[in-house]
């Protein structure tokens, strides 16, 4: 069908017009997917403080988790895939954490099962997140790796962008150091929804 | 016939832009649901401790989601055939695999999207919708890897090229469907060639079944026409000697001074004359007589067939055949009569009250004859051209609609054929060709 001059330059416009709507709208999608959320720098040693059961023997993972934050459905199946590559060099720790107020059973989410499911790992209930605050955790998804003497070896995200599974730098940086190789205390970006509620910092 | 099948293959092409038009209009409205529910479904909202708002991916779905869906819907329910409509849905399908590859949190499964939008949109049979829908994987991979390497590689400093390795998965693809479009349309070209070619012979078939009904008609009517006129040729002989016996016994009586007596004789013999035409085209239609081929000069023939035609006042007869015109070999009384029935039809076509001029011409070119009838009377309307041959067709109100068809059949039996020309109000020239043959002898 063949158009006609004023009907293929309407057409020309509607269609510049919609590819500008369109790749503004992706950029936008695509910076929220790839805005890190807040970090700050955990202990270099492991908390003595802590009620977390480490390994021994071999490095601890611990990541704080919030139940309901729909990006962290991506960390938790990055760290089942870590898990499994790890091949019993990694015992993992999930906290859950549950602000003060929270309703009975809160905590219990599709993630929990998840975690709960996963042989080298196991989910924990940190109530108002007196843990996570101990490993300085203020994002869901919020990773840190001790070896078995304790010492920090990697803290951040293990998923690329928020809620986005495949391969990240994380994940690569974990596996390396239990590979065995020299890493300076390794860092990564965390994609996830805030651990505290607005007033305490948090933003959803 | 390439022509038709040409046609035939834009019909084709046509009606599938539309059936695959359509398909996406139902497909892109679909994703745009699907793609709302799976946001509702997967991430409904975003936390911060207890507080909730609702998540980003509903924004996304339902205002990215319609804003993707929108053009190539308005265009595939607007513009189904338009090549522009299947270059926007090329983009649009590959912007919704972004889209739910996004929605879904990077799934590998979702990945698969692309692929399954790649073999939709190949069925356009239009290999540059793969193109741009190529185009768009490659550019999306190219910016994300620069802005955002990690959300696409995994890795925070990719190679420069790895975007060209996403792309040639798809490329690859890209040649299988491209390959299958270009054989998609050929095995179209194919059907719409068989049946152009099936229409083709149906058309001759049904022009063939035409004529054998029209023929089986014919002879039937030549039947009873020559038997009705054989039957009644000697009765009206038979009034028509009676009649000139009494009209010369009642002119030399008293009788003669009645005026209404000899308007009546002389009303008798016109009518008896009009009957007798009528059976002798009837019979001259219907008799399958075998040719005598002689030779025969046209002049003196032309000559013949004007002694014969019934004139008219302020009819001028005109015969310009050159003396020395070759001599073809004809059988004369056929040739006579068409002659006749040409000219007595060119005097008759004079409109009433009007003089006019019938003027027969000949001339010989590369061996064959032409001999030409005009006249200058009311012309015939070019919607009965095809029609004035046909027997029993007449727009005289006393005519038998077999002057023409007798023309008609006996030129063919000569091997003839006849053309006509005219205009209305100018007149007209019919032209009879004969076939190509050795002249005879010097003209007469």
């Amino acid at each position: 069908m063949k158009l006609g001059l004023r009907s293929r330059g309407l057409v020309a416009s509607a269609t510049v017009i919609w590819l500008c709507a369109v790749f503004a709208g992706t950029t936008a999608l695509m910076r929220y997917k790839n805005a890190a959320g807040a970090q700050i720098e955990p202990a270099a040693r492991w908390p003595t403080d802590s009620a977390v059961p480490r390994a021994r023997g071999h490095a601890t993972l611990v990541l704080a988790a919030h139940p309901h934050c729909p990006c962290t459905r991506a960390s938790v199946t990055e760290l089942d895939r870590l898990l499994m590559r790890a091949r019993g060099r990694l015992q993992a720790v999930v906290l859950f954490v549950k602000p003060r107020g929270a309703p009975e059973g809160w905590e219990k989410s599709d993630l929990w099962t998840r975690v709960a499911a996963m042989p080298a790992a196991k989910p924990m209930l940190d109530v108002d997140g007196v843990e996570a605050h101990r490993f300085r955790a203020l994002t869901s998804g919020q990773t840190v790796v001790y070896d078995d003497d304790g010492n920090l070896i990697f803290s951040g995200g293990i998923t690329a962008a928020r809620g986005h599974q495949g391969d990240s730098v994380g994940r690569g940086l974990i596996l390396a150091a239990l590979d065995g190789a020299r890493l300076e205390h390794a860092r990564a970006p965390v994609f996830g929804c805030a651990l505290d509620t607005p007033e305490n910092g948090g933003t959803p | 016939m390439e022509s038709r099948t040409k046609d035939l293959l834009d019909q084709h092409m046509r009606e599938n832009y539309r059936k695959t038009s359509r398909l996406f209009s139902i497909l892109l409205g679909a994703q745009w649901v699907f793609g709302i529910l799976l946001a509702v479904v997967i991430s409904p909202r975003s936390w911060a401790g207890l507080a909730s708002a609702t998540h980003v991916h509903i924004y996304a779905a339902v205002f990215l989601g319609g804003a993707i869906t929108s053009l190539p819907l308005f265009l595939t329910l607007t513009r189904p055939e338009s090549q522009a409509t299947r270059l926007v849905v090329g983009v649009a399908q590959m912007l919704w695999s972004a889209l739910l590859i996004h929605l879904t949190g990077g799934r590998i499964e979702t990945h698969f999207h692309v692929f399954g939008s790649l073999a939709f949109l190949a069925f356009y049979r239009d290999w540059k919708v793969l193109a741009v829908a190529t185009v768009v994987v490659a550019s999306d991979h190219l910016l994300r890897g620069i802005f955002w390497p990690e959300s696409v590689y995994g890795i925070a400093d990719p190679a420069w090229w790895r975007f060209l390795e996403h792309a040639a998965w798809v490329v690859f693809e890209d040649v299988v469907l491209v390959f299958a479009c270009f054989r998609g349309i050929e095995e179209m070209r194919s059907i719409a060639r068989q049946r152009a070619e099936l229409e083709k012979t149906f058309a001759e078939l049904e022009r063939t079944h035409q004529i054998v009904t029209r023929t089986e008609k014919l002879a039937a009517v030549g039947q009873l026409a020559a038997s009705v006129g054989h039957e009644l040729r000697n009765p009206l002989t038979a009034i028509r000697n009676a009649h000139a016996y009494i009209s010369k016994r009642v002119m030399k009586s008293d009788a003669a001074s009645d005026a209404r007596t000899v308007q009546f004789l002389g009303l008798q013999e016109r009518e008896i004359h009009a009957c007798n035409r009528i059976i002798s085209d009837l019979l001259d239609f219907a008799r399958e007589r075998p040719l005598d081929l002689r030779p025969c000069p046209v002049r003196p023939l032309i000559e013949e067939a004007f002694s014969i035609v019934t004139g008219r006042d302020g009819v001028s007869l005109i015969n310009e055949v050159p003396v020395d015109l070759p001599v073809p070999a004809l059988d004369k009384g056929q040739f006579r009569q068409v002659l006749v029935n040409l000219i007595q039809n060119s005097v008759e076509a004079m409109p009433a009250g009007r003089a006019g001029t019938v003027r027969v011409t000949a001339a010989m070119d590369a061996g064959r004859w032409r001999i030409g009838v005009a006249d200058d009377g009311a012309g015939i309307d070019p919607e009965l051209h095809a029609k004035i041959f046909e027997p029993l067709f007449t727009t005289k109100s006393k005519g038998t609609g077999l002057g023409l068809a007798v023309v008609a059949t006996m030129l063919k039996r000569h091997g003839c054929s006849i053309t006509l020309q005219s205009e209305v109000g100018r007149g007209t020239r019919f032209e009879i060709e004969l076939p190509a043959q050795t002249p005879s002898a010097a003209a007469a």
